[in-house]
């Protein structure tokens, strides 16, 4: 071969590369169209029976249950939506629930959607038993007395239809999914009826998703036809990747960062409320705060307002409470405490104690927020002669010591709570509940007076929603009259997203989720 | 002889380290204070399902029996799943061993292609501006923290000059619209195998920035030890006489003197490649490298042991083998290494 020879095909080559990049370009971009997601954390399970994570964020855009809860806003109160089912009815003891299928429903694999597709899905995610699947609890047997009526029975009274439209647990798959182990899903394979199929899966890297064919859903002229969830960590990379538009959608920029992200007219940073309420149980086995009042002062002792502008630049919102707004049993005239030393110091001379009273918090050391909150309230109590200590821990090992003996565990356990699915009951009943064993209730808080309200409204809310919601409401007061917790805030949900990006929704009952389905450059 | 005798101590003492490290693995997850069997029952489990895990994972054995059985599933290379996702850790490694691999082994050639000749002309012009200027270079180099120099480039090369890629292997035109088929997971090697020379320039692009990060530790190094050897070297009689035979400098300093330089230049080699295999952590956090090191930190992050577990194994596994190859080359290289 002669050095000229060798120059000709070395061009071709470059020609061949350039339009063979080209190709691949256009291709990709076909009809508009690639929507990339700069995701902070990788999604540890795609089965759609045991995800309980971050994988929620794929498998809503693949997977869809039977109905979807829609937020109270301003204007509109909150709604369950007919999703793969059109409608539903309940018998009087609320034990019995029937819900009738949309017809033409296919999955990805072409198999139509059935009542048994239906029980097959949640008998699987029963009897595999982990992550969420504690939401089936109560459902007795499942019926397809024919092929679009499916009836659940339950042993006792539950909210079936809320319970359905949880982001975890609650998905239907293909039946010819239904023998096929953890692993085959997490290979990247799916079973959906979803507006988007999983069509490459590579683990701690991306996730790409492709329309589905034939989806039943209304799919707008120029919607995205591809998704990308890129797996970003670095927050410093996420945000380089969204401001020079290589990335559409991104979370967990740092709060500081976010005015000089609004200043950008390329970008869109959206702040809504989310269901997750930052809070701390007051260990009320243990001595001094046994003792309501001493609790009460405490609480009046937290700076609500500082913790909201130095943690979260004036997003947050003020806790009302155990269930946060947005979700129905919030309680918006809720007789929260205000920021009071004086009152404080009061109360804690007619309880008698005295300077120097030490107390443990402990909390996630994934938790920023709680960090930004302990130091503030720590600086307040100083003024009280009360000493915090601030006790940082993997979240196992705070977990592990609040579940061991309360009266060696810390005085205070920092957390936030998100809901399984939207109801006061799984705020109430896991915070707040008398526990033999404590699980997730690490303020110990017993009251008899308590749990009976909570349980009551547990089994109205499938057939007397305004009465469960009157009873939840008072149960709340019980607890904030207790003191059992000190409510800190409510976190903002903040996404950033590119101006040029139409459709975005929120919805904070499926955190972090993005439903792309509508959405379009 | 001596040398079969030789490469066999090295390799009994080898195996030795991977055991010593296999029971220091496991140990040091006994005293961690985290419950496997909460992390294995996902984020918010119930009492019933946390006892179901702790059943599964067989928690409540002895000790002495847990220890048994690690050793023997590790000896077999099974490395079990992942307590937070499930995978198979196997499976896994798969994946993002060779992203490290093909990272260290480019960022530990650059090293040396960037520490040896400046080490090289630092020594040959002792004293003098170019010695003085890539001293100065290899001080700032192994001075400047990774995740600072990483940084560096990326504002420069991605944001700036817009010249290089930000983050990842590949474009996600390619990665996306028209993926490279796994073969050895070599990203370059794969390209090659599947014909697609135009993917081959794209991963070498993604290749520079991380690998430069990675190389500058050991840049600096290497081009330290090679002057200082030299140096040494430039002032032996046989190089004298080379000179009073008329030699041409080039052929002086890289025909006569490196050669006999080239044992230090070998040790930068290992480690080089352990700093890259350590260093990988930062690195591919910072430039969304889907390597060993980001698996590892989610992992740690997570107390996600096994994967922990298994990646120290392999981390050794690499090094011990990477040294023991350095050590029986130089042993070829300088026979007097073997006989003491």
């Amino acid at each position: 071969m002669n050095r000229r020879h060798l120059l000709k095909t070395a061009a071709l080559v470059a020609l061949a590369t350039a339009a063979s990049s080209h190709w691949n370009l256009s291709m990709a971009q076909g009809k508009g169209s690639i929507f990339t997601l700069a995701y902070p954390t990788s999604f540890p399970d795609l089965d759609p029976a045991t995800s309980f994570s971050n994988d929620g964020a794929v498998l809503a855009n693949v997977y869809e249950g039977l109905t979807r809860y829609i937020p109270a806003t301003e204007g509109a109160e909150a709604k369950i939506e007919p999703l793969l089912a059109t409608s539903w009815n309940v018998s009087g003891d609320g034990k019995t629930w029937t819900f009738h299928l949309r017809e033409g429903v296919k999955f990805h694999d072409g198999s139509p959607l059935t009542s048994e597709a239906v029980k097959g899905s949640i008998e699987r995610t029963k009897k595999i038993g982990g992550g969420a699947s504690f939401i089936w609890g109560s459902v007795t047997s499942i019926q397809a007395p024919d092929p679009l009526t499916v009836v659940f029975v339950l042993s006792d009274t539950q909210p079936l239809d809320l319970i359905a439209s949880a982001g975890f647990a609650a998905w239907i798959y293909a039946p010819s999914s239904h023998d096929k182990d953890n692993a085959w899903f997490n290979k990247g394979n799916d079973a959906g009826t979803g507006p988007f199929r999983i069509s490459r899966y590579e683990p701690g890297q991306r996730a790409v998703l492709e329309r589905a064919e034939g989806y039943w859903g209304k799919v707008p002229e120029g919607a995205f036809q591809t998704i990308s969830f890129e797996i970003i960590e670095d927050t410093t990379l996420a945000q380089n990747m969204i401001e020079s538009g290589q990335a559409d959608w991104t979370e967990t920029i740092p709060f500081e960062n976010l005015k000089a992200m609004q200043a950008n007219p390329d970008l869109r940073v959206v702040v809504n409320p989310s269901f997750e309420t930052l809070f701390g149980l007051y260990n009320v086995k243990r001595a001094p705060l046994d003792r309501a009042k001493v609790r009460q002062a405490l609480s009046l002792a937290f700076p609500y307002d500082d913790v909201i502008s130095a943690g979260t630049m004036g997003l947050g919102t003020r806790a009302k409470g155990v269930v946060p707004a947005g979700i129905w049993g919030h309680d918006p005239d809720a007789p929260i405490p205000q920021t009071d030393l004086k009152a404080a110091a009061a109360l804690l001379a007619e309880e008698g104690i005295q300077p120097g009273l030490e107390l443990v918090m402990t909390y996630s050391t994934s938790q920023n927020l709680s960090a930004v909150a302990g130091e503030l309230w720590k600086a307040n109590l100083e003024t009280l002669g009360i000493t915090l200590t601030l006790q940082p821990m993997a979240w196992e090992a705070q977990w592990q010591l609040g579940k061991s003996n309360p009266a060696a565990a810390q005085d205070i356990f920092v957390m936030f709570w998100w809901p399984t699915f939207v109801t006061p009951y799984d705020y109430l009943f896991n915070l707040f509940h008398s526990e033999e064993k404590p699980n997730f209730n690490l303020g110990y808080y017993s009251n008899p007076e308590f749990d009976a309200k909570i349980d009551e409204a547990a089994k109205l809310s499938g057939t007397d929603r305004p009465r469960a919601e009157k009873l939840f409401i008072e149960a709340q007061r019980k607890v904030i009259e207790d003191a059992a917790a000190v409510f800190m805030l409510d976190r903002p949900n903040v996404h950033i997203i590119r101006s040029d990006i139409k459709g975005y929704v929120d919805n904070p009952a499926y955190g972090h989720v993005t439903f792309v389905n509508e959405m379009s450059r | 002889m001596e040398l079969v005798r030789y490469i066999l101590r090295r390799t009994i003492l080898s195996t030795f380290v991977v055991v010593g490290v296999t029971f220091l693995v496991f140990i040091v997850a006994q005293v961690v204070p985290s419950d496997p069997a909460a992390l294995y029952a996902g984020p918010r489990p119930t009492a019933e399902q946390i006892e179901k895990a702790r059943q599964e994972l067989n928690l409540d054995a002895p000790l002495a029996e847990r220890f048994v059985t690690f050793a023997k599933a590790m000896a077999a290379g099974d490395f079990g799943v992942s307590y937070k996702s499930r995978r198979l850790i196997a499976d896994d490694l798969r994946a993002y061993l060779p992203a490290t691999l093909e990272l260290a082994i480019f960022s530990t050639g650059l090293a040396l292609l960037i520490g040896i000749p400046l080490g090289v002309l630092a020594a040959a012009r002792q004293g003098n501006w170019p010695d003085r200027l890539s001293s100065l270079g290899s001080i700032a180099a192994v001075a400047m923290p990774t995740f600072f120099l990483a940084m560096i480039l990326q504002l420069i090369f991605a944001q700036w000059l817009g010249i290089l890629p930000l983050s990842g292997r590949l474009s996600r035109e390619i990665s996306i619209a028209a993926p490279l088929p796994m073969i050895t997971g070599f990203n370059l090697i794969d390209a090659v195998l599947a014909g697609r020379i135009e993917v081959v320039g794209d991963a070498l692009k993604h290749l520079i920035l991380p690998a430069l990060t990675l190389a500058s530790y050991p840049a600096g190094v290497a081009m330290r030890l090679t002057r200082s050897a030299m140096i040494e070297i430039l002032e032996r009689r046989h190089v004298t006489a080379a000179r009073a035979l008329g030699l041409s400098e080039p052929r002086i300093l890289f025909g006569h003197a490196l050669p006999n330089a080239m044992g230090p230049a070998l040790t930068v080699i290992g480690l080089s490649f352990a700093y890259a295999l350590t260093g990988a952590v930062l690195v591919e956090i910072i430039f969304a490298w889907p390597g060993l090191g980001r698996y590892v930190s989610e992992a740690i992050l997570a107390k996600d042991f096994p994967v922990i577990a298994a990646v120290t194994m392999v981390v050794t596994i690499c090094y011990v083998v990477m040294n023991l190859l350095i050590d029986v080359a130089q042993a070829l290289v300088d026979p007097r290494v073997a006989l003491s």
